[in-house]
């Protein structure tokens, strides 16, 4: 036994250096994305640094830059990916979430020859447009859509979208498509504008949902563009005694999302799949970078998946088993 | 021994030995690769944003005021001249001018409210700090129907304002560098200069003394909203967009430039160098953590605790160079008066 | 003329009035719940708008009272904002994460506040570096320490927490579906701190401090003492947010609270604060945390733009500022007069 794993060791040390050696080049893979302190980008970093381990193995490694807030999100994150230039990166992964901003930034990381993936945010159309080698994440579009055609179909026809960061592009598009999700279902929508202070104060978005819900008493359907905003809207539903006549779907999950949808109290969330995000577009460009393999096939959507009373238990399982 | 005391007797003591404290403590706890970490852009570009409005109110500081409207100032400046010239197509000139002239604007009403009442500017900037937003926010919705809007600058404003020199530095730093030079001189070699620390210091006095302070402490108000406003339009130009919300970072920030470069609040003393090393301070600890091994979440935690030994440093520099030569004080102090 | 008559046949004259430092506050809560009433119509006057701008009100109320006692006393608290987030993680971390009884949990997290605070107030009186730069360095080491002991213990940013039945209903429950408990805690600390403040010797000693720190001491007050309670006091309302927010909404979010920063400032200075001490009351304060909180919440039912919010407070911001710097020369004038 002791022998045996002995040389197991042995073995698995001269294979990793053998991998380090023939290599021709390790991939210091860089990855621009949300604050670290962000739900839903921790789950995306968690799957990117996963992913990182088989670079690391193989002599590479994945950094993480994130922006400290969301202030001044297309600047800062042009910045961020500026850094990763700086620092040497191999390859860079990022998003496109205010291409006026950060479309010069990504010019130039392709111009530097260095291999990009646009995620999260962008699309394809993004990736096209910048030269980069594919696009890994969900369609917010779509996304929003899903919302407004599962609410719209299930009977629910005046919908409003609470954006609480206006002028960010892909918080526009959830909306966008909400709306039309609806519309196509014979429903209406509209859009409800906080100011950008309120983003993360869980009081601040609850009262402006309560308000707005009592000012338009018509509206039935609701979509909200993060997990805590979500849960905030439903406590604002709640609060303007609306719980059950108001009807909630959300971008992304969260423990207390699930319980919502268990309760009852929320209809859908819709799940872009954040880890998959990190996952994958680390992982094509490692591959690419050490072996010079890729991925045909353009476009690689992570999302929407849709979350609801059908289906809860089985990604509650999947949350338990640290999949999701 | 006289030329170490005369060193730590200079207000910038602190800013230099903080500076030098956290690069020592990335290089040895951080494994930071120093030459990657003096050839990037990244820390410098955020620097000179930053510092560009740092001195300005590291300058305000000096003379016992604070302007935390700065905040607003950036977005309104980057918002001014993208709808002005991006929104209604005039030329750049206007969309410049309109900016920095907003600048002025709120710079005066700063400085003539903090001069004709008795209520301390942190008060009264905090009124158009919030007044700002809301303008800027509701303005941008009212007339352009968006809350960001895009900005084609032509080539020649790109090149003065929003280039990147070899693809990665922001002209912003050569402003940055002009500044910090052309305020270092006005205020170490001119009689304003004497005049400022001479208001920090007493401002009673300094009246009495002809000093015209009133005019002094609007023109400084006037000097950091316009500076806020210039970094706006520079943002605007350079990322051909402006966005409404953000800067507000900026308030705490700039205010933390400043004090880890040696400005006591209390006013009176205070280097125009020292505010610039304790911008690249500031700055190496907020985007320099990428480059060391240390968690990012961490950041935040270092600065604080940089502040507060920085601040405590220059109480006991000030203490010990008090104590070592009273003779000399106004030579750190006061630029040879 | 015939005011100048007036004003000194009755005990309770306009002057008077007017001298009181709620007054400019009065005015403009009166003013903007009229505003507000007319564009909000009867949502807005009924149960349903008193109950939503109450709910907001109430937290910003319960960090913007010891925030106005430290102005009294000449000093800033700039920390709540950090400190806010700070405890809600606490009581989620131990009692959600660690799953220990709710009530170590709230312990635990007021703790963190009045560590905060003592820090806070320690390194004020110890040093001689002005508050608002202390409490700014605390803020960055808090934040900073909550993120990163955050994802080092939870692995996570949000941590999540069902509360037992009774601590929802005495820290997060919404009576009648809509009023928040928050806002009987708030009745609360308004009352202890106005007793605390107008009928304690207490409030004396904290009125001499913000009046004169050096004559204060002279005059065998505990200045010291003082200053760091009050920051205690500050920190500690601060982790009683936090704690209230956690039961509501039965998540903790790292990066919440930064708001609370100026608003409470806000709320004080639009209640007849100012930074100079010496002067105010609890009263002027609620009247300003109840301003604040009525044109944050009146905007959603008035159909105007959300931003033009910010502006109208702005607007109040320095309309409050103006009319007490008028109102305080008027005072001095009609006394010299008198004497």
């Amino acid at each position: 036994m002791n022998k045996f794993s002995r040389i197991a060791a042995t073995v698995s040390t001269v294979a990793i250096a053998a991998c380090v050696a023939t290599s021709v080049m390790a991939a210091d893979i860089f990855v621009i994305g949300g604050k670290p302190d962000d739900p839903f980008w921790s789950r995306v970093k968690k799957g990117a640094e996963d992913a990182g381990v088989v670079a690391e193995a193989q002599g590479g490694s994945v950094t993480w830059l994130g922006p400290q807030n969301y202030d001044n999100l297309g600047p800062d994150a042009a910045e961020l990916i500026r850094q990763a230039i700086d620092q040497g990166a191999d390859a860079i992964v990022g998003p496109d979430w205010v291409p006026e901003a950060m479309d010069p930034a990504f010019e130039a990381v392709v111009a530097a020859g260095i291999p990009l993936v646009i995620y999260n945010a962008g699309g394809i159309e993004a990736a096209d447009r910048l030269g980069a080698m594919n696009y890994v994440g969900a369609v917010d579009y779509k996304s929003g859509y899903a919302g407004g055609e599962y609410l719209g179909s299930a009977g629910h026809k005046n919908g409003a979208c609470v954006n609480t960061l206006p002028g960010a592009a892909n918080i526009e598009a959830f909306c966008n498509g909400f709306n039309d999700g609806i519309k196509a279902a014979g429903g209406t929508g509209s859009v409800l504008q906080l100011p950008a202070t309120a983003f993360g104060d869980a009081t601040a978005v609850a009262q402006a949902v309560r308000a707005h819900l009592l000012q338009n008493p018509d509206i039935d359907a609701m979509f909200a563009i993060g997990d805590g905003d979500t849960n905030a809207t439903v406590s604002g539903i709640s609060q303007a005694g609306k719980a059950g006549k108001v009807h909630v779907c959300g971008m992304n999950f969260n423990d207390s999302i699930l319980n919502n949808i268990q309760q009852g109290t929320q209809d859908c969330a819709i799940d872009q799949q954040g880890y998959q995000q990190g996952f994958f577009a680390v992982s094509i460009l490692n591959n690419f970078v050490n072996y010079g393999v890729t991925i045909p096939t353009r476009e690689i959507l992570t999302g929407p998946g849709v979350i609801d009373a059908s289906n809860v238990d089985l990604v509650i399982e999947g949350v338990k088993a640290g999949a999701r | 021994m006289s030329a170490l005391g005369s060193a730590i007797r200079r207000p910038e003591a602190a800013a230099v030995i903080s500076l030098i404290g956290i690069i020592a403590f990335y290089a040895i706890f951080g494994g930071v690769d120093l030459g990657k970490l003096f050839g990037a852009a990244s820390w410098v570009n955020f620097a000179a944003n930053l510092g560009i409005v740092a001195i300005p109110v590291g300058l305000l500081m000096i003379s016992g005021q604070l302007d935390i409207s700065i905040g607003a100032m950036i977005p309104a400046g980057s918002m001014t001249v993208a709808i002005l010239s991006g929104y209604y197509e005039l030329p750049i000139v206007v969309g410049m001018l309109g900016a920095l002239g907003l600048g002025v604007l709120v710079g005066l009403v700063n400085g003539i409210l903090t001069v004709r009442t008795t209520v301390p500017s942190l008060i009264i900037t905090l009124g158009t700090l919030v007044a700002m937003q809301g303008v800027v926010l509701a303005g941008a919705k009212l007339l352009t129907g968006a809350a960001s809007v895009p900005l084609a600058a032509p080539e020649w404003a790109k090149f003065l304002f929003g280039r990147l020199i070899g693809n990665s530095h922001q002209v912003a730093i050569v402003w940055w560098l002009l500044f910090a030079a052309v305020l270092g001189f006005v205020v170490h070699r001119t009689k304003y200069g004497n005049w400022l620390f001479a208001m920090g210091g007493d401002r009673e006095s300094a009246r009495n003394a002809g000093i015209p302070v009133d005019r002094m402490t609007i023109g400084l108000f006037v000097l950091s909203a316009t500076s806020a406003a210039f970094v706006g339009m520079c943002g605007a130009i350079l990322f051909n967009s402006a966005q409404v919300s953000g800067g507000m970072n900026y308030i705490f920030n700039s205010v933390v430039c400043v004090v880890v470069g040696g400005v006591l609040l209390t006013g009176g003393y205070g280097s125009v160098i020292g505010i610039f090393i304790g911008t690249l301070t500031f700055a190496i600890v907020n985007q320099g953590i990428y480059f060391t091994d240390i968690d990012r979440n961490w950041a935040n935690l270092i600065i604080g605790v940089t502040l507060l030994i920085a601040v405590a440093m220059n109480g006991t520099f000030r203490e010990f160079a008090l104590s070592l030569g009273p003779r000399k004080i106004k030579k750190g102090g006061q630029a040879n008066v | 003329m015939s005011r100048q008559s007036d004003s000194r046949s009755f005990p309770v004259s306009l002057g008077s009035i007017a001298r009181r430092p709620e007054a400019g506050s009065l005015v403009g809560l009166v003013i903007v719940y009229t505003f507000f009433a007319i564009l909000g119509g009867a949502v807005f006057i009924g149960a349903p708008g008193w109950s939503s701008w109450l709910n907001i009100a109430a937290e910003v109320g319960i960090v913007a009272l010891p925030v106005g006692l430290l102005m009294i006393a000449g000093e800033l608290d700039i920390s709540v904002g950090s400190v806010i987030p700070a405890s809600s993680m606490t009581a989620a971390i131990v009692s959600g994460h660690y799953e220990l009884p709710a009530v170590v949990g709230i312990v635990a997290a007021l703790g963190v506040g009045l560590l905060v605070g003592f820090v806070n107030g320690y390194l004020v009186v110890r040093t001689r570096i002005p508050s608002l730069i202390v409490t700014i360095g605390t803020m960055f080491a808090v934040m900073g320490l909550t993120l990163g002991f955050a994802v080092l213990i939870s692995g996570s940013t949000s941590v999540f927490l069902v509360p037992d039945p009774v601590t929802k209903t005495v820290l997060g429950a919404f009576i009648g579906g809509m009023f928040n408990v928050s806002m009987f805690w708030w009745a609360g600390f308004a009352v202890a701190i106005f007793y605390l403040l107008h009928v304690s010797p207490i409030g004396n000693w904290i009125f001499a401090v913000g009046g004169d720190r050096e004559s204060a001491h002279n005059a065998g007050i505990p200045v010291k003492w003082l200053t760091v309670s009050l920051y205690m006091l500050s920190g500690f309302a601060a982790a009683f947010v936090g704690v209230l927010q956690l039961m509501t909404y039965q998540s903790a979010q790292v990066a919440a609270g930064q708001s609370f920063i100026f608003n409470s400032i806000m709320c004080v200075v639009i209640g007849g604060v100012l930074l100079t001490g010496g002067a105010g009351s609890v009263i002027g304060i609620v009247i300003g945390t109840m301003t604040f909180a009525i044109v944050n919440q009146g905007i959603f039912f008035s159909g105007l733009d959300p931003n033009v919010g910010s502006l109208i407070i702005g607007a109040l911001l320095l309309g409050a500022v103006l009319s007490n710097d008028t109102f305080r020369k008027l005072a001095l004038n009609y006394a010299t007069k008198k004497s």
